[in-house]
């Protein structure tokens, strides 16, 4: 386990790009806090500035660990796979579980490291006052660690199930939606509905991080439509967040022996080869039969794009189906909420909720696509294959980036009816409305572009990722951490000039959401993230060709 | 089968990389049909001058040509005329092995039709008919090397590059590659193989280049180049019976020279010697020893293989590198020019 743990974690502590990281991370927490620091001999006694402090924090930290821990855990194994080297490592005398702890304490090594690196930072919000260490700076060091685990070993289940690295790792992000996202729905739906189903959605919400480093940070009724949430979601969440990790290891610890590579190879039998019933029979079970073979990709196409929705195994054509056919009963179900006017919420609610759901898709999915579009090539070989083929660059960059922007349109027009149904009950709307569909539009293309770009410059698909969110935070979550400090320790005008770097907050100020309003963000936003996205789009331009041409 | 137009060429190659001299003024010339075998250790320039050759790299100096296209000056339309199979396979998820190949001849703007028909051929071609449906990830090596081999002839190039083509493939597979690679030399492409397979090259190729650190050492026909190595031939006389084998010695120092390098095996009672003498001067020395009674079972110049051809090369490389290492203030073995 020792040789796999060092192995893992040195291989990244020796890169510059950690030690930028750490020195950054570091420098980052001591500036934050800095601004914050009592001057003039002034000191503030009710500890509210630290407490701000600590949630800009706090809310960073959970930020970073949601989306930059889980890349390397989720391609940790299918890597080894992929290479060929598990079977090196089934073959040694290391047992599974060896193995899983070696590469689960490699990837928490690192962030154990990167929380370290906050710590005096931390230390000095202790000493503003208005926190104690047990009940909030270590307890919410301990949530953030539990998330570390839950996320990592979340990964290493995926991992150990995914067939390549850039499957495992848009199979982990989606998760990592479900999973912190997703069960704080319920509770927000049907809270008050009866005593029953408000105890099972506060435990289903527990089992997301982020109400747990909500009441550390206290701030638990946030979000809850002013009805309290009760306190216990730190205990809560490191019971259900522990059961969850636990689980995931030991699932991934039983996968981990020679019947992960004892498959047998599929027959790759075909509709076209199968008896008349059983073809009759899939006609009726499938609208796009998965086993039917595939035309040939129609010269009028860009031969690239094919390629990269048949590579990705919710981009083949049943599944865009699929996709639509959920995307389509997801934007009636909003049609019908915004006509019903259920539970009273109002129709600018209704249009806040549906765009952080856009926007939260947009910004876990795109850099989980639009990262690997060139790194996943140079990590398997391809892009070699691609450069001898006479394809131009331009051709294959074209080809590469339609097919991101394809399911992201896709996903962008599955709620345009119920953006519609809001226009026709409220027509002053509509102004407001087009303004957030141009918003969200240019924020889909700046995402794409950002994780291309970060994307290309990284030879692995899982490095890709990771800067890829690294960035997107800088620039769509950072300012929204400003945010939150607003009033203090940032005034109005910092906070507005922030927020017009992020598309994020850019989305949110133009659907009105509660919060943004005083901001005028728009159309300075735009500007800018089209002025970005072009610079972005000349760069991987140029990215592309100084891969593409002769060495 | 020789057509003799030149298919291949190249004159002064030289690419360095920063103070590296990763090939140094290579020059030779394939002709149509041929099949010629890249030999050299790992590192030696190999892939460096296929690279070049493939328009992936740009050379430092000289020029290379292929199908009468600059390498240098045309990158993109060499890729119409070559097919390069690399060592990596550059596989790809969730796709066919037909879609796989769909993907690189529609890359290759081979229209929807032909494409279909095309797939079919060359699946046939590298033994590769039964993986049609298969998913390209999950095949073995040894048939992602046959639908590597198909993938690099689905735009009907005129060279092939294949780098380790027989590489993973069972002995059945191998004779098979051999063959086939065979038969594209008669339908008149041109081949450039590497592998370290160095009988297997002997067999198929009619040409043989042996490189070490960038610079060519040999470079013909197998006769040629171990001519070339070394211009003495090794004689083989096979007896009837060990009990004349002193008798045998004395008449081949005799005849030959008195310290000629003779050995002899008394368990296989086989004599051999080294010898620069023609056939006039051979044919005396077996007149000699029938005239003295000898039973003579078999006389034959014993073929020096690529194997050792290439041992001898690459002792030479060794020897070589380090006298210029134990010299004050001799280079390492693999920066500056070669040897």
């Amino acid at each position: 386990m020792r040789a796999i743990l060092r192995r893992e974690l040195l291989e990244w502590l020796r890169t510059r790009k950690a030690l930028a990281l750490q020195v950054g991370l570091a420098l980052a927490c001591g500036l934050l806090v800095l601004v914050r620091w009592p001057t003039g001999g002034i000191g503030e006694l009710s500890g509210v500035r630290s407490l701000e402090v600590l949630r800009v924090f706090g809310y960073g930290a959970l930020a970073g660990i949601l989306l930059l821990v889980p890349a390397f855990p989720a391609t940790a194994i299918v890597r080894e796979k992929v290479r060929g080297t598990l079977t090196l490592l089934l073959n040694a005398p290391l047992s599974g579980a060896s193995i899983y702890f070696g590469k689960l304490g490699g990837a928490l090594g690192f962030t154990a490291i990167l929380l370290l690196m906050t710590l005096p930072a931390a230390g000095a919000c202790y000493g503003l006052g208005g926190t104690s260490v047990r009940g909030g700076i270590a307890l919410l060091y301990s949530v953030l660690a539990l998330a570390a685990v839950q996320l990592a070993t979340l990964g290493l289940f995926v991992s150990s199930r995914s067939q390549s690295t850039n499957g495992a790792l848009r199979a982990t992000y989606a998760l990592i939606l479900a999973v912190c996202l997703l069960p704080l729905l319920p509770y927000w739906l049907l809270h008050g509905t009866s005593p029953l189903i408000d105890q099972a959605t506060l435990w289903v919400r527990s089992l997301s991080p982020v109400p747990a480093v909500m009441e550390v940070l206290g701030q638990r009724d946030v979000g809850t439509r002013g009805m309290t949430t009760g306190a216990g979601a730190v205990l809560r969440y490191l019971l259900l967040g522990g059961v969850m990790s636990v689980g995931c290891a030991a699932v991934t610890i039983r996968r981990l022996n020679r019947a992960l590579l004892d498959r047998a190879r599929p027959p790759g039998v075909m509709t076209q080869d199968r008896p008349l019933g059983q073809r009759r029979w899939r006609r009726l079970l499938f609208v796009v039969d998965p086993q039917r073979r595939a035309g040939s990709i129609p010269s009028w196409v860009n031969p690239v794009m094919v390629k990269e929705f048949r590579c990705r195994r919710f981009g083949r054509s049943h599944w865009m189906l699929r996709l639509i056919g959920v995307s389509a009963i997801l934007s009636l179900g909003v049609c019908c909420l915004a006509a019903a006017g259920v539970l009273a919420w109002g129709l600018e609610a209704i249009g806040g909720a549906l765009v952080l759901l856009q926007i939260a898709l947009l910004v876990l999915f795109a850099p989980s696509l639009g990262a690997g579009l060139i790194s996943a090539e140079r990590e398997s070989g391809g892009w070699q294959l691609l450069r001898m083929t006479p394809l131009s660059p331009g051709s294959i960059l074209r080809g590469k980036l339609l097919s991101v922007a394809l399911p992201l349109v896709l996903l962008l027009c599955a709620t345009v009816p119920g953006y519609i149904v809001m226009m026709r009950l409220k027509p002053s709307l509509a102004d407001q409305i087009v303004r957030v569909v141009a918003t969200l539009g240019l924020t889909a293309v700046f995402i794409v572009l950002v994780s291309a770009a970060a994307g290309s410059l990284f030879r692995s698909s899982a490095a890709a990722t990771t800067a890829s969110y690294g960035v997107l935070m800088a620039n769509c979550l950072l300012p929204l951490l400003i945010w939150l400090g607003r009033g203090a320790p940032f005034g109005h005008r910092t906070v507005e000039t922030a927020l017009t770097m992020s598309p994020v907050a850019a989305a949110l100020g133009a659907s009105a959401t509660p919060g943004f309003t005083a901001y005028e963000l728009l159309p300075a936003n735009w500007w800018l993230t089209g002025c970005v996205s072009l610079a972005l789009l000349v760069f991987i331009m140029a990215r592309t060709w100084q891969l593409y041409r002769p060495e | 089968m020789s057509h003799g137009q030149v298919v291949v060429e190249t004159k002064g190659l030289t690419k360095k990389y920063g103070k590296l001299l990763a090939l140094d003024r290579l020059t030779m010339s394939v002709e149509r049909g041929q099949i010629l075998g890249f030999i050299g250790p790992n590192g030696a320039g190999k892939t460096t001058t296929i690279k070049i050759l493939v328009g992936l790299a740009r050379p430092t100096a000289g020029w290379a040509r292929v199908a009468g296209i600059d390498c240098v000056s045309e990158p993109r339309s060499i890729k119409r005329v070559v097919g390069y199979m690399p060592d990596a396979f550059g596989s790809y998820d969730n796709m066919r092995v037909s879609e796989y190949l769909d993907f690189f001849g529609a890359a290759f703007g081979i229209a929807r039709r032909e494409r279909a028909r095309r797939i079919g051929e060359v699946l046939d071609l590298a033994g590769a008919a039964g993986f049609k449906d298969l998913y390209v990830e999950t095949l073995s090596h040894g048939m992602q090397q046959r639908v590597a081999v198909a993938r690099t002839l689905m735009h009907d190039p005129e060279v092939l590059i294949l780098d380790e083509p027989t590489n993973g493939l069972d002995p059945q597979a191998r004779i098979e590659m051999r063959q086939l690679l065979l038969d594209l030399a008669v339908r008149g492409k041109t081949l450039l193989v590497t592998s370290h397979v160095l009988p297997e090259l002997a067999h198929i190729c009619n040409r043989v280049a042996i490189i070490t650190r960038g610079r060519l050492r040999a470079f013909g026909t197998l006769g040629e180049v171990t001519r070339q190595l070394s211009p003495l031939r090794e004689m083989e006389v096979l007896l009837t019976g060990p009990e004349t084998i002193g008798r045998v010695e004395q008449v081949v120092r005799q005849h030959i020279e008195p310290h000629a390098e003779v050995r002899s095996s008394p368990a296989e009672s086989v004599v051999r010697f080294r010898t620069a003498r023609g056939e006039e001067e051979l044919a005396g020395l077996l007149a000699e020893l029938v005239a003295a009674g000898v039973g003579v079972a078999q006389f034959r110049e014993v073929q020096t293989d690529l194997e050792e051809a290439f041992l001898t090369v690459a002792r030479a490389d060794e020897e070589a590198a380090d006298r210029r290492a134990k010299e004050p203030g001799g280079r390492g073995p693999r920066k500056g020019a070669a040897v």
